[in-house]
Parts: C-alpha cells; sequence; structure tokens
C-alpha cells in the first residue's frame, strides 16, 4: 500500500517547488502552453463558427472538423510537427497541436449558439434595418455567449489535461513531475503532480463555469433594461 | 463487428487450452524456456538471438517480448515466470541496488552478481554494452577542444540535454559537479535529446551508446576516466529453470557480440528496418553460432 504522507513529505519539501523544474515554474508554464493553444484555436475556430453560424454555409465543415480532430491522436500529431517544424520550433508544434483538440468545441459552442437563436429574433434584428454585421455584433455574439462560454470551458479541459504531453518533447508544465517521477520511480511526486493538475483543472473549470453563468446573467439583465 | 467475435474466439479458445493443460491428462513435455526483453528494438534483437540459438539446439521456447520496462518485468523474473532476459549490468543493479557506487565493468558485474533475488543468476557478460554517455556534436568538440568530460570544466554557461530523469540520476548534473567540476544547466529535452543537440539547443546530451545515431550524425562521445558513468555490459540473467547446457549456448552468444556488433545490429533496425530474427539470424550466421 501506497504512503500517502510521502506526498505531502514531498509537498512540504521547497526544493520541490523552486528553479527551473520547480512546481511553481511548471504550474506557469502549464498554463501559459494551455491558453496559448486556446488562444490560436480561438482564433480560427470564433470567426469560423460565427461565419458558419451567421450564415448557415459550410456546417458541414463543423462536423467534419470536429470528427477529423478526434480521430487524429495528438500525440502523434505531436511527433509529426516537432519532425516537420524542426526542434526549435517545438513549443509552436505543441501548440498547435493542442489547439487541434481546443478548435472543436470552440467551434462547435460558437456555431450551435448562433444557430439556437430562434430565426424571430434574427429576422426582427434585420427588420429594424441592421446589416450583416451588426446583427452579429449586437444580436447574435452577445446571445451566443454563454455557449461561446461553455466551449471554452471544454476547450479548456481539454487541453490543460493533454499538456502533460510536453516534456516528451522536451517542453515542462506539470506533466514533468509525472514522466521524470514514474522513470525514477518517485510515486510521492507522480501523485503530487497529478493533484496539482487535478487541481489546477477544477479551479478552472469552476471559473469558467461561473463565467458561463455570469454571462446569461447579464445578458437578461441587459434585455430586461433594453425593454423599458 | 468480426474483429470482436473473433477476440471472443481465440480467448475462449485460450481457456479452453488451458483448462486441458491443467488436466492430468496432459503430456509431460518439458516446460519450454520464457525468454523475455524489453520494449526496445536492441533489447529485442538480443533477446531473439538466444531464442534462435536455443530453438536450433532442440529447447522449446516461447517469446515474452516488448514487456516494457523494468518496474514490470523484473517482478516476472523473480517469480520465475520469465526464464531468460538480456539485460544490462549497470542499469539493473541500479535498479536492485539505488545507492550502488561500483562503476567499472568488471566490479558492476559483481556487485550485481551477489545482489540478484534468490533463483536469478547473471550469466557471463558479454564485451557488448548500452550505457549512458555524453556526447557533443563534432563541431563543438573541435571549436572548444574537448574529448572527455573533464575538458568541460574550463568552459562555462554549458547546457545538458537528455531525459527528464537524469536531473535525478547520479551522473546527471550533480555527478558531473561532483566528479568533473563541471557545472551544467541542466534541459530536459525528452524524446528530442539528439535533435536538441545537433539544433544547438544543449551543447551536450545523454545518449546510450549503441545508439546508431551517434555514427550516423558525427556526435563525439566524450571519454569518461573518472568513471561517472555506470558501466553497462549486456548480461543475461536466467532462473534456475535454464539448463547448463542451455546457459552454454547463451554464453557463447554474450562472449561473440562485441560493442561494435550491437551498435551494427542497431543500425540494421534504425536504418533498414528489418526484424529482430532476420536481423538475429544474420548475425548469427556470420558468427558460425547457426548455421
Amino acid at each position: 500500500m501506497f504512503d500517502f504522507s510521502e506526498v505531502w513529505m514531498w509537498f512540504a519539501d521547497s526544493t520541490n517547488w523552486d528553479g527551473r523544474y520547480g512546481l511553481w515554474y511548471l504550474l506557469v508554464e502549464h498554463l501559459a502552453l494551455t491558453f496559448g493553444a486556446i488562444l490560436l484555436a480561438a482564433a480560427v475556430a470564433l470567426p469560423l463558427g460565427t461565419f458558419i453560424g451567421h450564415t448557415g454555409k459550410g456546417e458541414f465543415a463543423v462536423i467534419g472538423l470536429s470528427s477529423v480532430s478526434r480521430a487524429i491522436p495528438t500525440m502523434g500529431l505531436l511527433f509529426a510537427l516537432v519532425l516537420v517544424l524542426g526542434v526549435e520550433q517545438r513549443d509552436l508544434s505543441l501548440i498547435v497541436a493542442l489547439a487541434s483538440i481546443a478548435i472543436p468545441p470552440l467551434l462547435a459552442g460558437t456555431y450551435s449558439g448562433i444557430t439556437a437563436i430562434p430565426w424571430s429574433i434574427r429576422d426582427s434584428a434585420t427588420a429594424q434595418g441592421m446589416t450583416g454585421a451588426q446583427r452579429i455584433r449586437h444580436v447574435e455574439l452577445p446571445l451566443a455567449t454563454p455557449s461561446i462560454v461553455g466551449g471554452f470551458r471544454i476547450a479548456f479541459i481539454h487541453v490543460v489535461s493533454t499538456v502533460v504531453l510536453a516534456p516528451l518533447v522536451g517542453l515542462g508544465g506539470l506533466g514533468f513531475g509525472i514522466v521524470q517521477g514514474l522513470a525514477v520511480r518517485n510515486y510521492a511526486q507522480v501523485l503530487a503532480s497529478s493533484l496539482v493538475i487535478i487541481v489546477t483543472t477544477v479551479i478552472g473549470d469552476q471559473i469558467l463555469g461561473w463565467l458561463q453563468q455570469h454571462s446569461t446573467a447579464r445578458l437578461n439583465a441587459h434585455d430586461i433594461m433594453e425593454k423599458k | 463487428m468480426k474483429f470482436t467475435r473473433l477476440t471472443a474466439l481465440a480467448i475462449s479458445a485460450a481457456a479452453v487450452l488451458g483448462i486441458t493443460g491443467c488436466s492430468p491428462a496432459a503430456e509431460p513435455t518439458a516446460e519450454p524456456i520464457v525468454i523475455g526483453s524489453q520494449a526496445y528494438y536492441s533489447n529485442e534483437i538480443i533477446a531473439e538471438a538466444y531464442a534462435l540459438v536455443l530453438e536450433d539446439a532442440g529447447f522449446a521456447v516461447e517469446r515474452q517480448f516488448s514487456l516494457g520496462q523494468r518496474d514490470v518485468y523484473v517482478p516476472a523474473l523473480v517469480e520465475g515466470e520469465i526464464d531468460l532476459f538480456p539485460e544490462y549490468s549497470g542499469n539493473l543493479l541500479q535498479f536492485f541496488v539505488p545507492t550502488a557506487t561500483e562503476t567499472a565493468a568488471d566490479d558492476v558485474y559483481q556487485a550485481l552478481a551477489s545482489s540478484l533475488p534468490e533463483g536469478l543468476t547473471a550469466l557471463a557478460m558479454s564485451p557488448a554494452s548500452d550505457q549512458d554517455s555524453y556526447n557533443v556534436t563534432q563541431d563543438f568538440a573541435t571549436a572548444n577542444g574537448v574529448a572527455s568530460i573533464a575538458d568541460l570544466a574550463a568552459l562555462s554557461g554549458l547546457t545538458l540535454g537528455g531525459a527528464p530523469e537524469l536531473a535525478e540520476r547520479p551522473y546527471g548534473p550533480t555527478g558531473l559537479l561532483g566528479t568533473y567540476g563541471v557545472t551544467v544547466e541542466f534541459e530536459a529535452t525528452g524524446e528530442t535529446t539528439v535533435d536538441s543537440l545537433v539544433a544547438g539547443i544543449v551543447d551536450m546530451a545523454n545518449v546510450y551508446s549503441a545508439d546508431p545515431r551517434i555514427q550516423q550524425l558525427g556526435l563525439v562521445t566524450l571519454a569518461d576516466p573518472l568513471g561517472l558513468f555506470l558501466a553497462s555490459n549486456v548480461v543475461p540473467i536466467a532462473s534456475d529453470a535454464v539448463s547448463a547446457e542451455a546457459r552454454a549456448l547463451i554464453d557463447a552468444v554474450s562472449a561473440a557480440m562485441s560493442a561494435e556488433d550491437l551498435v551494427a545490429l542497431n543500425v540494421r533496425s534504425v536504418d533498414e528496418k528489418l526484424s529482430a530474427t532476420v536481423i538475429a539470424r544474420d548475425w548469427l550466421v556470420a558468427e558460425g553460432l547457426l548455421e
């Protein structure tokens, strides 16, 4: 039976927190890689999802993209990208590989958020003389916000738990403690690193969940004020 | 769904055969020698060479290859589920005795032989070795005039690349400073270690000495005059189930395998993408151990 007190002793040892491969540095690196990948994915998925939702053109692309990206193993894609782009670009390779799993939920969240708006609302916007761009800005995107934030929430969970692949290509992140710990049979370190990843994921998910609810509430208040 | 049905059939067939195998009516045939190997292509070639030689002499052999790392297969060896396994003296010694201080090949072998669990024997050690080594590019070696790890002490701002666990190993950054007075910054380059060395991301890298890329990329392996690295020669580990006759055959394979042979076998695997069987058979024939 594994002695769990070893895990607390690992956390209590300050040498495990400091330095290039200390917990603080790895945590910041883990989050930076996560946000980098999500930002890149958002730069692709938000305009594309808005366009598809707004025009109704290319809906097959949403389904196609999400099925294809699920069929590509992220680790294989990561190694292929490192081979193609070269080891100097390994951080870019990792971010692109991670973005590939963040795009589908963001795309689906944006697209479905817009298409879920009843046609009566969209038509009335047009009837009031709004141009397409105005309709996107003032009607569709605000109403789709909770769904888009939901997309970010799923993307975050996918990405934050996949960044653990980073040590395989010579980058850090919280997966480092797991990869190194397994190799040197330091299971306290493996468990401690896993715990930090779990806590990071849960906290991030809670924050995005709160944002999702909050964005809905604000929209409702906004609507009521508009009606007055 | 055909696959599922086939799998189910295979499982039930295996179950039925298993039951028959256990019944008292089963013929009293000789138990096959179970040969294991790590999930490492080079190790599998060596294991295959053992298997071919034993089969040629009329022994029944069962191959259990690609068994992952020591955590997985050492318990199976100790339990007697595997009878024969190609191992590496230094790394295996470190597994059983993490605090071992021996580094020279003979000392490591002696220490290993006396620290193996009951029922396991280290057969004769082969001259072939596959061990950790520090390597630099030819350009770096020429520019800085280094041929040995000791030469690095004069340099500053060095970065060392290797697997994440290197940071914790006795021959890692701590050992470099303690033994040679060399200060390095460690960069966990993982699977990209050799590429990172060539790309200049790190100045020196930990590469296994039998890695074909040392030759292919013209890397310079730094000499280790003070014995920082643990020698890791190929050493077959046998259980008591392996007969004296079989042991003699394996000893002949170990004696015939030189360090250069092992690198050449690895090169064939990486370059020509041949199967372990073909590579092992060709080598055994060339050495006159197989017809």
